[in-house]
């Protein structure tokens, strides 16, 4: 009984959930990421993923030797940067945007994005972990 | 004569009344059951006995698998060439890859046929579909509305049903491509699209029946079907069973501090 109860609380209560998941990342920044390797990348967007509880932002960078690299960008979750006016329209495939974040650990070319500089030239706070840094070095 | 012949039948034509009568309150009792406002009401938990889990398609037994013969309309996935290879080395890789094995949201239709119960809360606006494995709600609309104009990108897409008779219809669109169909590796794109048909065959068990279609992975729109089976021992219910976050625990509650 006392199961099905708090199913059914669940249920009557889905304002409520929304509002803590997106306060809370479902994993911390320090699972993945380095608060000791921050990185700015400029790149043009390829997709952008608005996907609980983390979305992702996936760019084409051109290196210093002039090669191609997709990169991928942990953002916060959908409700969040829609509250911020961040929608697929924003982001769209083809602009052009410079993130300032931080590095994996696992040195792949992933991260996570503390702010987005979009084309008309407004910064925004796209990253969602409680935990993370919330200044990089190119900040 | 007349008489004899009566006084012979007679309780034989009784008891064949009686029989018919018998059988009206024995017929009531298989209708279905109906919300206030007439529509059926799939309250309840549900589970398949099938192997679709393992495999949609039809196949043979293998270590982490029991055989089934699919519930695929045809037996094969119409995949493109190059979805096949795909599907093909996710098979293989199976063990590590399939989002179920990590604990994700399962997705639809797999939340459907997983070999574990979900339960099902319906109003007149809309059924609240929670599946016992992972910590997901399905919420599908039955209130007239339509997909949003801004969706996300969702694990479980965007559900908005409608009746058709007894049938309940429903369209679901704006997925991801995280989820897969099966433990076999059939997978899908972001541009998934699925049309369910719910119906009662009678009031303990649903037909369930989905056309599915994703112009990125496959040739052509293809049909599923699967029976689901009302659970009815003394106090069932559903346990949490939400496995995602047991390899994040040792990184609970975040520390700012922390690198």
């Amino acid at each position: 009984m006392k199961l099905s109860r708090t199913i059914k609380v669940a249920i009557a209560l889905p304002a409520l959930l929304l509002a803590s998941i997106s306060a809370y990342a479902h994993h911390a920044f320090s699972a993945e990421f380095d608060g000791e390797k921050p990185v700015v990348v400029t790149g043009i967007v390829t997709k952008l993923e608005l996907i609980n509880p983390h979305s992702w932002l996936y760019l084409d960078v051109k290196g210093p030797d002039g090669k191609v690299t997709n990169w991928g960008f942990e953002f916060g979750a959908p409700f969040s940067l829609k509250e911020k006016g961040v929608t697929k329209a924003t982001l769209a495939p083809g602009t052009k945007v410079t993130i300032n974040g931080f590095r994996a650990k696992s040195g792949k070319d992933f991260g996570y994005a503390v702010t987005t500089t979009l084309p008309d030239g407004r910064a925004v706070k796209t990253g969602g972990a409680q935990d993370a840094p919330t200044t990089t070095a190119g900040t | 004569m007349n008489s004899h012949l009566n006084r012979h039948w007679s309780p034989l034509l009784l008891v064949t009344v009686m029989l018919t009568l018998l059988a009206q309150p024995v017929l009531a009792n298989e209708k279905i059951p109906r919300l206030a406002n007439g529509k059926p009401d799939f309250s309840g938990i549900w589970q398949t006995t099938s192997a679709a889990d393992y495999d949609l398609e039809p196949h043979s037994n293998r270590k982490d698998a029991p055989p089934g013969p699919g519930i695929v309309e045809g037996g094969v996935i119409p995949y493109l060439p190059q979805a096949l290879e795909q599907k093909k080395k996710n098979f293989a890789e199976r063990e590590t890859l399939d989002p179920a094995r990590k604990g994700w949201t399962l997705g639809v239709p797999r939340a459907v046929y997983y070999p574990a119960p979900f339960q099902i809360f319906q109003r007149q606006a809309d059924l609240n579909l929670v599946p016992q494995f992972g910590h997901s709600v399905r919420t599908i609309h039955t209130n007239g509305t339509d997909h949003p104009r801004d969706p996300n990108d969702w694990w479980l897409g965007d559900s908005r049903g409608h009746w058709e008779g007894d049938t309940l219809v429903v369209d679901v669109a704006n997925f991801n491509d995280k989820t897969w169909f099966d433990s076999a590796g059939n997978f899908h794109s972001d541009a998934l699209h699925i049309v369910e048909r719910w119906k009662f065959l009678d009031r303990n068990t649903i037909a369930y029946k989905a056309t599915i279609e994703d112009k990125n992975v496959f040739s052509r729109p293809w049909n599923i079907e699967v029976v689901l089976y009302r659970h009815r021992e003394k106090n069932f219910q559903l346990i949490e069973d939400y496995r995602f976050t047991l390899d994040y625990d040792q990184y609970y509650p975040p520390k700012p501090g922390n690198k």
